[in-house]
């Protein structure tokens, strides 16, 4: 028992998340088919109805550990100082910049400057030429096998059209 | 089965045999295509269409069934060692399969579902064979009503899963079927929560929101730690006795992978089922009967053997209205119909008579392609389970940039880019704060369809919902689904009172 009385409180903010992000979307999803055909609305208000009937009780339950003092409206199981630490955010950031680069850089480059700069920062700096040489390894060999093997088509940007112009010429 | 048959299969058996050449190859060729997400059995035979038409018929058949049954198998093998589904056919492997892997059991998780892949696949092969009359008329009876039950059956899963926190279970499995319903309304066409965007009008592309949910959120999360293996353990040198003690678990279950490898082959000769509901529907019935339903998402056997023999039994199943009728059962069977057509085979039950060989061969091909995939993928579990022992420094980086780019393939949009790292985030959340992604996966995945039957009964019975309750099939199957729901709490109470009595 007297484990339970020490228990950190739940973090009951970082868990109404995706309840409130479930109503929002379900409230913005019934507002598009409002004066829709019936066809459109019978399944929707149905799933939609039962799952915002399940996040007031969930939000009923969050109130009364609010209210015994259970738990917090702190994020803590979501946001933490570690996630700088561990490098989370940066690869956060450096996932954004990939998609955000590879339509124009191309799919080989982008990947070897993601793979390398993520790396670098999850690894704090360490290891950079292993690093850079693997990063340029798996770039390559993506390269090779979806591009030049099989004409997927990848994204392609200056390096695509460079070797492709060196393949084709020989 | 007459003897001029037997001399048939026989002699198709032998000579099936005799491209090894192509089989060995193609095997690994499907493993990998089946691994990455957004690749698979089917958008590679389109890629490689041209040297599959250069192929003569059997060679390009051997080839096609070969791929298409690797491709299934190789799916499994990041859901278990990297919680990442290469389709959504292996969407339910991840629940058992994985946390095997973290508690270093990854070889052993490896070698359990190739053996329940294996013998899934050959004996739905061998029954698809002997009932093929029987069974290609499983699709006549299948109505919109009918597979609104399947469906169902499908969907429950989400209550199990939903087992420790019944509310947020629920939130999650709903959320995921509201998802699911983004995109077009299946009778007028009416926009609905698309945000205005263009790309989501034939609803949430599958791929992106798998790689999302699954692979970018596990990223996130594993950096946590240096390896995926609990305990930062130092990896194990290679040894068979893993193998072996996965391959003994996988035997002595035998009973279970045949029942769940019959339910992929029924759901796999209805056209337009797939390999996701038959996994999610035999993870579903695995549990509900079991004695031990509790073990269920800790790394349980039976889990992992469950959606593994299922959705190989969908294989052999997509073949049987294939040859019988000449409806194909899935997107890969569809590619080989226009395959064969191009070589002059044509469908229907004259196929027997008039091309023997071409029908019986491609069911020869496919008991082969698991013959040979046993012999050669077994002995690399040892190998391949060391990846959960790679530093998740580089392992992170590399899942996000070729999953990311998964997504992209099926449809060449950048927009499906976006959508992953959208319900990637979404499922760092939801990882993070105790909510299920396989529940909201199940919801996106079969949310759409069940709408759709739904929809159907509606609009042929002019809105009577008593439609549902109206055909012979569909009201077995109802009792059949109440069944299921109703007796596992039944035996799960029994159980409980039984482990009281010695208490008192």
């Amino acid at each position: 028992m007297s484990s339970e009385h020490h228990k950190p409180p739940r973090q009951i903010g970082g868990e109404l998340v995706i309840p409130i992000l479930s109503v929002g979307f379900t409230i913005y999803f019934f507002m598009t088919i409002w004066n829709s055909p019936w066809t459109a609305q019978v399944s929707t208000f149905l799933i939609g109805g039962i799952l915002l009937f399940v996040c007031a009780i969930f939000f009923i339950r969050c109130a009364i550990w609010l209210s015994r003092g259970e738990g917090t409206l702190g994020f803590g199981n979501l946001f933490t100082m570690d996630d700088f630490r561990t490098g989370r955010i940066g690869l956060l950031l450096t996932t954004i910049g990939y998609v955000a680069l590879i339509d124009s850089l191309g799919f080989t480059l982008t990947t070897f400057l993601f793979l390398a700069v993520s790396m670098l920062i999850l690894a704090r700096g360490k290891n950079a030429v292993f690093i850079t040489m693997i990063s340029a390894a798996m770039a390559l060999t993506g390269w090779a096998v979806f591009i030049w093997a099989f004409d997927t088509r990848f994204p392609r940007g200056w390096f695509e059209t460079t070797m492709k112009a060196v393949l084709a010429n020989g | 089965m007459d003897s001029s048959t037997a001399s048939i299969l026989t002699e198709v058996f032998f000579e099936t045999l005799g491209y090894w050449y192509i089989i060995i190859p193609t095997i690994f060729l499907g493993l990998i295509v089946g691994g990455i997400p957004g690749f698979s059995a089917a958008n590679t035979i389109i890629i490689l269409m041209p040297l599959t038409l250069a192929l003569d018929l059997q060679s390009g058949l051997v080839f096609m069934i070969s791929l298409y049954c690797a491709a299934r198998m190789g799916a499994g093998i990041p859901a278990i060692l990297v919680n990442i589904p290469g389709t959504a056919g292996a969407a339910a492997t991840p629940l058992d399969g994985y946390p095997m892997a973290k508690q270093g059991k990854g070889q052993q998780a490896l070698a359990i579902s190739f053996v329940a892949s294996c013998i899934g696949g050959l004996l739905t092969t061998i029954i698809a064979l002997a009932a093929m009359p029987i069974l290609a008329r499983v699709g006549f009876y299948m109505h919109s009503v009918e597979m609104i039950v399947v469906m169902l059956f499908g969907i429950s899963l989400i209550a199990s899963i939903a087992a420790q926190d019944m509310v947020k279970g629920l939130i999650a499995g709903f959320l995921g079927l509201m998802i699911g319903s983004i995109g077009t309304d299946v009778v007028y066409a009416t926009p609905r929560g698309t945000f205005g965007f263009l790309e989501l009008y034939d609803g949430v592309p599958l791929i992106p929101a798998l790689v999302g949910l699954f692979a970018v959120s596990e990223a996130f999360v594993i950096i946590e730690k240096r390896v995926i293996v609990n305990h930062d353990g130092e990896p194990k040198a290679p040894n068979w006795g893993d193998t072996f003690e996965g391959v003994k678990i996988a035997l002595s279950r035998w009973v279970h992978i045949v029942w769940t490898s019959i339910i992929g082959l029924v759901i796999g000769v209805i056209p337009g089922a797939g390999a996701s509901i038959a996994s999610f529907v035999a993870y579903q019935q695995s549990r509900s009967f079991s004695k031990t339903p509790e073990l269920y998402g800790t790394g349980h056997p039976e889990g992992l053997i469950a959606p593994e023999s299922a959705n190989n039994g969908v294989t052999s199943g997509t073949l049987v209205p294939l040859l019988v009728l000449g409806i194909p059962g899935g997107a890969t069977a569809a590619i080989m119909l226009v395959v064969m057509q191009f070589h002059g085979v044509s469908f229907g039950p004259s196929l027997f008579e008039n091309q023997p060989k071409v029908g019986y061969g491609m069911f020869m091909a496919m008991a082969v392609s698991y013959v040979f995939m046993f012999l050669t993928i077994l002995p690399l579990s040892r190998y391949m389970s060391h990846v959960t022992t790679i530093p998740t420094i580089y392992l992170a980086p590399m899942i996000i940039s070729f999953t990311l780019v998964g997504g992209f393939v099926p449809r060449e949009y950048m927009f499906d880019m976006y959508l992953a790292l959208a319900f990637g985030v979404l499922g760092y959340i939801a990882r993070r704060t105790g909510y299920h992604v396989a529940a909201i996966l199940i919801g996106v995945i079969l949310g759409p369809l069940l709408e759709k039957y739904f929809l159907w009964s509606l609009k042929k019975s002019d809105g009577d919902i008593m439609v549902l309750f109206s055909s012979t099939l569909g009201n077995i199957l109802w009792v059949a689904f109440a069944m299921s729901i109703i007796l596992p709490i039944v035996f799960g109470m029994r159980r409980k009172r039984k482990l009281e009595v010695p208490a008192e």
